[in-house]
């Protein structure tokens, strides 16, 4: 086996490229050198070089006249601090002798060459020469191995860049010229040591770009204008300019310079930089250079991404409306508005009323959709008029009364108008319309020629849809803004899915398309043949049992009958051989698990049977001892007694239905529901500005099953962006137990408490808002009677105050029995508080909630989406206790 | 016969399992006379050496906006498919490195993705339990998404992983929180065969990878929460071929040796191993010494092999890529300590089919390209 780990890697010489390959060309004529380790830390380049420190004879670069504000400027001298003593063959050098071979006569080879050696000349080249070599000698692995064949050309490229910039520096004289240098100079060294690993990409045939191309490049060679990278090329060639920094690149050196390009054209070292807003207008707007490098296909997608991505978004502050800074809200509302206004960093002022937008101090610039709300009310010297007339508040320009004038309005004794966004005006505090400013034909002829806007055609004449963001499409980035996750999880039957459901037809217009009712469908008719089974089962057993019990008391009555015979008794519990029949089967598939695979088409076949069996008076007789049966599911009996309705295959699921049924889908996969709240006040009294904001904001219900987060909560990381953890347990759960995979009866008030640990104790929601859920709640009461909450271990120390006063018993019997289930809540809420505490050191949002009953689910999401508003405003440094915490505030 | 006999019964034949178990566990380390190791060094082997430039980044690969949880590549053609946290699913062109094809996924809780050995259609599977397939060459919709083009639902619980069968674009095999995998006629959608679940000698916790192997593609391995890694053949559904004990964790990921007689487990417990597929035996682990206490132990997310064999890359949750030498269990290389590597927990790797270049993803929303550099040695 040894042999065989020893195979030879031999599978990348077969390819058409690859990404390494072996050097196979001609044997060199000199020693190949070894690659060195490259100490990032000592490369000189970080330090600052003490100016009068180190040797005498070393260069010193005279500070270029760049802007000293430039956060980026570079120590000049590279020399001063103490280079590593490399080893004097390094593979660079192999290949940049090589190179300078190529190009005979290159004054670099020399510089390049005493790279590696302590002595080191004093010329300026070679200050740079050394810091670029290091540069990319890191880089020399991705180019060798990339394409050996046209290593000569891209690493002349490479040394060129070295004499390019001495020459530059040294040519450079007038402080214009220094600037741009200096700048380029930046941009070079930037470029060599951030980009190195993203080398040599342009020299693989996919990128297009042929050797020649690159040779032709090499031949004109000017000092203007240059290739950022290269250096190469001049104000004709093609290049592709960066948002950010306004670097420009040649075709050959964009893709090295830019990378994948995950926020559109930016170098790697600007991603996550704002753009310059002179860039705006090209945003998403292709060049030929990208054309010409890449596939159609990827350049449509870096236009999409440099459209859509975060950081070259106009940041909503940044712009001012009638003097008050935009919310992010704000501006997604002016940008998606049918005619949107031409955003950029400034003061604006917009004419609500009419559209009128422009900037401050100027005269209307355009008009946009009107009534859009935005931004704060117009001020009278938003244009900075003097004519005295007014129009809707604001002092218009001279040009705008000229146009008034032109229009027919008369507007004499400096008048107050009224102006529409359809036109009409009206004089201030008079009812009739004066008239129509955009009917002459010949208005939009002599609005153009005073350079006023006139208005476009698309109507818009009311304000109704106009705020409303849903109805189109929202950014990308803002669209995960806006979104609020709730994450709702609990143990197996807690009540999520039902609390899901529910919440889906509280806030949703359609709560279940189609397919999911389907889905719904079919599940509930499986369910009601596992329910059916169970049944089946347990009229088993009762049979043997009332058979045992038979044969006893035969054998009191007659000890000597002796043959006694099993199949010849018949107790309540049996039932003919053909249903017999139909019921092994059934439970013989129950006991394979392959139930599904036949049941959803079986299902109009067996109706008939399943209706008889239902029918049948040994199963009524078991059903009546349903008690008894452990594994039937409280909510078994509501479709049971349905049986025959829902196996039928034209069987439509109520909404009750829907609800009752377990589970939301057949797959237990994760269920999200998309929806804004609606508004409480919506009912009639005004809208406060707070749940204006709010109508924006929607929330996203996230129910995951907690089978599927494995051990230890291994996907939990997944959902580290939701806003609060919704955590349910169902009260019942105390006395109820569940055989776990091994076979261990464990309580299930026990396991979600361990849930809830392991939950709760999770490194992703170390931050994390909780709220816990409390349902079943309804059950509680009956089953309190029935059972002690002390019969879970956890709850062992409950010791309620019983009221033992008999006339309030008698007289409000109803309420006493309220208080009992409450106690049990509260304490219940107290257990996992002080657990929560003890984990977290925080404190525990709790409600109740009966997933049956809407209006307690819609009562517990809404305290769940004040949590986060609560803490929203805590971050922003009003105090909590402005806030009623109710039902929660009980101390931990 | 009642049930509480039928009980003691169970009891008492799972207590004779487990010696049995015990026993073979005993015997087999009795057999065991050397370890690789030691007879590689005993043979006069030494470890590969490893200069820092002769593996470097070459390409690095942004434009996901959430940590990226799978990678895969494309057997020809050097396109990568990857899936993130942010819901999509991007596919990259590996020279270039930029995006083909950008996919924003109706369930955006996306696990795994996998390429189809055509190169046409990408694969993915998350915490919806369905697997979707998408047809890159399928026209985009309006705002420009790829629709789906078939979704095979069938699992009851959330899907880890999936991966096509070799050289056929038709089957893919899924691993599942419901224990099980599935084969799946990828055209029609239906589930050819179920491995696990009802069956005995299925996993008995969650499967969270499956491997193929590449030679006979009728056998795959699965590593499972249950610490186990067992070994199917597609043919026979009803049991296991094998089960490989030995972690201590769960099996966070399984690997087929090139060779396709041994496959390799990365787990929880912060060991890889490596089992023998004809002997059942255990022939190696690589594990490290970790100090601080037990909460710290970095988990092994993702393994792979190089072509040769002789390299394991073994990505980890603490942000380390370790490379070992298979054959004499000893870590030759760090990639989490050269230049450029990632900043987060490395949750993918994967190898090019030729061989050539290692592809890393990252909780750091990047996926980086590793290529031998300079001189690459023979390994």
């Amino acid at each position: 086996m040894d042999r065989r780990l020893m195979v030879v890697l031999s599978a990348a010489e077969s390819a058409d490229y690859s990404f390494a390959d072996e050097y196979k060309g001609p044997p060199l004529p000199y020693d190949i050198p070894r690659a060195v380790p490259i100490d990032v830390d000592r490369i000189p380049l970080a330090a600052v070089a003490p100016a009068s420190a180190g040797l005498p004879d070393l260069p010193v670069v005279h500070p270029l006249p760049s802007p000293s504000s430039s956060p980026l400027k570079k120590p000049p001298p590279p020399h001063a601090t103490p280079a590593p003593p490399l080893p004097a063959a390094s593979p660079t050098s192999v290949i940049e002798n090589h190179a300078a071979m190529d190009r005979p006569g290159a004054e670099v080879s020399g510089a390049l060459g005493s790279f590696g050696f302590p002595d080191r000349s004093t010329d300026l080249s070679e200050v740079v020469d050394s810091s670029g070599a290091i540069g990319f000698s890191d880089e020399l692995g991705n180019g060798a191995a990339w394409s050996n064949e046209m290593m000569p050309n891209r690493l002349s490229t490479e040394s060129a860049l070295s004499s390019e910039f001495s020459f530059l520096s040294s040519a450079s004289g007038d402080g214009d010229e220094d600037e741009a240098v200096a700048l380029q100079a930046k941009k070079a060294l930037l470029v060599t040591f951030q980009e190195s690993g993203q080398s040599s990409c342009s020299m693989s045939p996919a990128v297009g770009v042929t050797p020649r191309a690159r040779s032709e490049d090499l031949e004109m060679k000017t000092k203007k204008r240059a290739c950022h990278r290269c250096l190469k090329g001049s104000r004709f060639t093609e290049k592709e300019t960066c948002l950010a920094c306004d670097a420009k690149y040649c075709s050959g050196c964009v893709l090295r310079a830019m990378g994948s390009m995950p926020e559109g054209r930016k170098c790697i070292s600007c991603i996550g930089s704002p753009i310059l807003e002179s860039n705006r207008e090209r945003l998403g707007r292709s060049s030929r250079v990208l054309k010409k490098l890449l596939s159609s296909r990827e350049v449509q997608l870096v236009m999409k991404a440099e459209k859509d991505c975060e950081a070259n978004q106009l940041r909503p502050e940044d712009v001012c409306v009638n003097g008050t800074k935009l919310s992010l809200e704000e501006m997604v509302l002016l940008q998606s508005c049918s005619c949107p206004p031409n955003l950029k960093p400034g003061l604006y002022w917009y004419d609500k009323v009419s559209g009128y937008w422009g900037k401050e101090g100027h005269k209307p610039d355009r008009i946009i959709t009107p009534h859009l709300n935005v931004g704060g009310t117009l001020m009278q010297n938003a244009s900075n008029g003097n004519t005295g007339i007014l129009i809707n508040g604001r002092e218009i320009t001279k040009v705008e009364l000229q146009m008034l004038k032109w229009a027919g309005v008369h507007c004499a004794g400096n008048p107050h108008f009224w102006l529409n966004a359809d036109g009409t005006y009206l004089e201030e505090g008079q009812k009739n319309v004066k008239g129509q400013i955009w009917e002459k034909p010949i208005m939009k002829l002599l609005c153009p020629v005073l350079s006023l806007p006139f208005p476009s055609k698309v109507a818009n004449p009311s304000g109704e849809e106009v705020n409303n963001l849903f109805s189109r499409a929202v950014p990308d980035c803002f669209d995960t803004k806006a979104l609020q996750k709730l994450l709702l999880v609990g143990h197996h039957e807690s009540g999520t899915s039902t609390i899901f459901k529910q919440a889906k037809f509280l806030y949703s217009s359609v709560p279940f398309s189609e397919d999911e009712r389907e889905d719904i469908k079919l599940m509930i008719q499986t369910s009601i043949y596992n329910y059916l089974a169970i049944l089946l089962e347990g009229r088993e057993r009762f049979e043997e049992e009332s058979l045992d019990e038979q044969r006893d008391k035969q054998h009191l009555d007659s000890s000597g009958d002796v043959a006694f015979d099993k199949q010849n008794k018949v107790t309540e519990y049996s039932i003919s051989p053909r249903l017999r029949a139909f019921s092994d089967w059934l439970l013989k598939i129950m006991a394979s698990g392959n139930l599904e695979a036949i049941f959803p088409a079986a299902t109009r076949e067996y109706a008939p049977l399943v209706e008889e069996l239902w029918k049948d008076s040994a199963i009524q007789a078991t059903y009546s001892r349903r008690n008894e049966l452990q594994s039937l599911p409280s909510y078994a009996s509501y479709f049971l007694e349905r049986v025959v309705d829902i196996s039928r295959a034209e069987y439509e699921p109520s909404d009750m239905d829907i609800l009752c049924a377990d589970g939301i889908n057949s797959s237990n996969g994760v269920t999200y529901a998309d929806f804004p709240f609606p508004c409480l006040a919506c009912v009639g009294s005004s809208i406060d500005d707070d749940d204006q904001q709010e109508a924006l904001l929607r929330y996203q219900l996230i129910r995951v099953h907690t089978m599927g987060l494995g051990e230890n909560c291994k996907w939990l990381g997944m959902f580290e962006d939701v806003r609060i953890v919704i955590f349910c347990v169902a009260v019942t759960d105390y006395d109820e137990y569940y055989e776990d995979a091994n076979g261990m009866v464990r309580n299930k008030m026990i396991e979600s408490r361990r849930i809830f640990e392991g939950i709760a104790s999770h490194p992703t929601f170390e931050q994390m808002d909780f709220l816990l859920i409390l349902s079943k709640i309804d059950l509680l009461e009956q089953k309190l009677d029935m059972a002690p909450l002390t019969l879970c271990d956890w709850f062992d120390d409950y010791n309620p105050v019983v009221s033992y006063h008999p006339d309030n018993k008698n007289r409000r019997g109803a309420q006493i029995g309220a208080t009992k289930s409450q106690q049990a809540f509260h304490y219940i809420a107290v257990k996992f508080k002080r657990l929560f505490f003890s984990i977290t050191g925080r404190k525990l949002y709790v409600a109740q909630a009966n997933g049956l009953d809407g209006d307690s689910v819609d009562a517990a999401l809404r305290y769940a989406k004040e949590i986060i508003k609560w803490e929203e405003r805590l971050v922003c440094g009003i105090p909590e206790s402005m806030y009623s915490t109710e039902p929660s505030s009980y101390s931990h | 016969m009642s049930v509480a006999e039928l009980k003691e019964r169970h009891i008492a034949a799972t207590a004779t399992v487990n010696s049995l178990r015990e026993r073979l566990k005993q015997r087999q380390q009795l057999l065991v006379d050397t370890d690789m190791a030691a007879y590689g060094r005993s043979q006069g082997r030494s470890a590969i050496s490893f200069g820092s430039t002769d593996l470097v980044c070459c390409r690095t690969l942004q434009g996901h906006t959430g940590k990226v949880y799978s990678l895969d590549w494309t057997p020809e053609r050097n396109r990568i498919v990857s899936a993130s946290q942010d819901g999509r699913l991007i596919v990259w062109n590996a020279l270039t490195s930029q995006k083909t094809h950008a996919i924003k996924l109706q369930c955006p809780w996306v696990v795994t993705c996998a390429f189809a050995p055509n190169g046409q259609s990408v694969a993915c599977g998350g915490l919806n339990s369905a697997c979707s397939i998408f047809n890159l060459n399928s026209q985009v919709d309006r705002d420009g998404n790829i629709p789906v083009s078939q979704i095979l639902t069938g699992h009851k619980g959330y899907v880890y992983s999936c991966q096509y069968v070799p050289d056929q674009e038709t089957r893919l095999i899924t691993s599942s929180g419901d224990q099980t995998c599935i084969l799946w006629d990828v055209t029609t959608g239906q589930r050819i065969s179920v491995f696990g679940g009802e069956f005995p000698s299925g996993h008995t916790a969650d499967v969270l990878s499956v491997s193929i192997n590449s030679s006979n593609s009728n056998m795959f391995v699965s590593g499972s929460c249950d610490t186990t890694a067992r070994l199917w053949d597609t043919r026979i559904a009803s049991r296991a071929v094998r089960t490989y004990h030995g972690h201590q964790g769960d099996v966070n990921t399984v690997k087929f040796f090139p060779d396709g007689q041994r496959f390799g487990t990365g787990s929880n417990d912060s060991t890889c191993r490596l089992y023998d597929m004809r002997t059942g035996h255990q022939l190696q682990v690589y594990s490290q010494q970790h100090d601080g206490d037990d909460n710290d132990i970095p988990t092994v997310t993702s393994i792979a092999f190089s072509i040769s064999g002789r390299l394991l890359f073994a990505g980890y949750s603490s942000g380390a890529c370790y490379v070992w030498d298979t054959l004499l269990a000893e870590v030759v290389l760090n990639l989490g300590e050269l230049q450029n590597s990632h900043e987060g927990c490395i949750s993918c790797l994967d190898l090019s089919s030729d061989g050539s270049a290692l592809c890393t993803g990252s909780w750091d929303k990047k996926l980086k390209i590793w290529a031998f550099g300079g001189q690459r040695r023979v390994i």
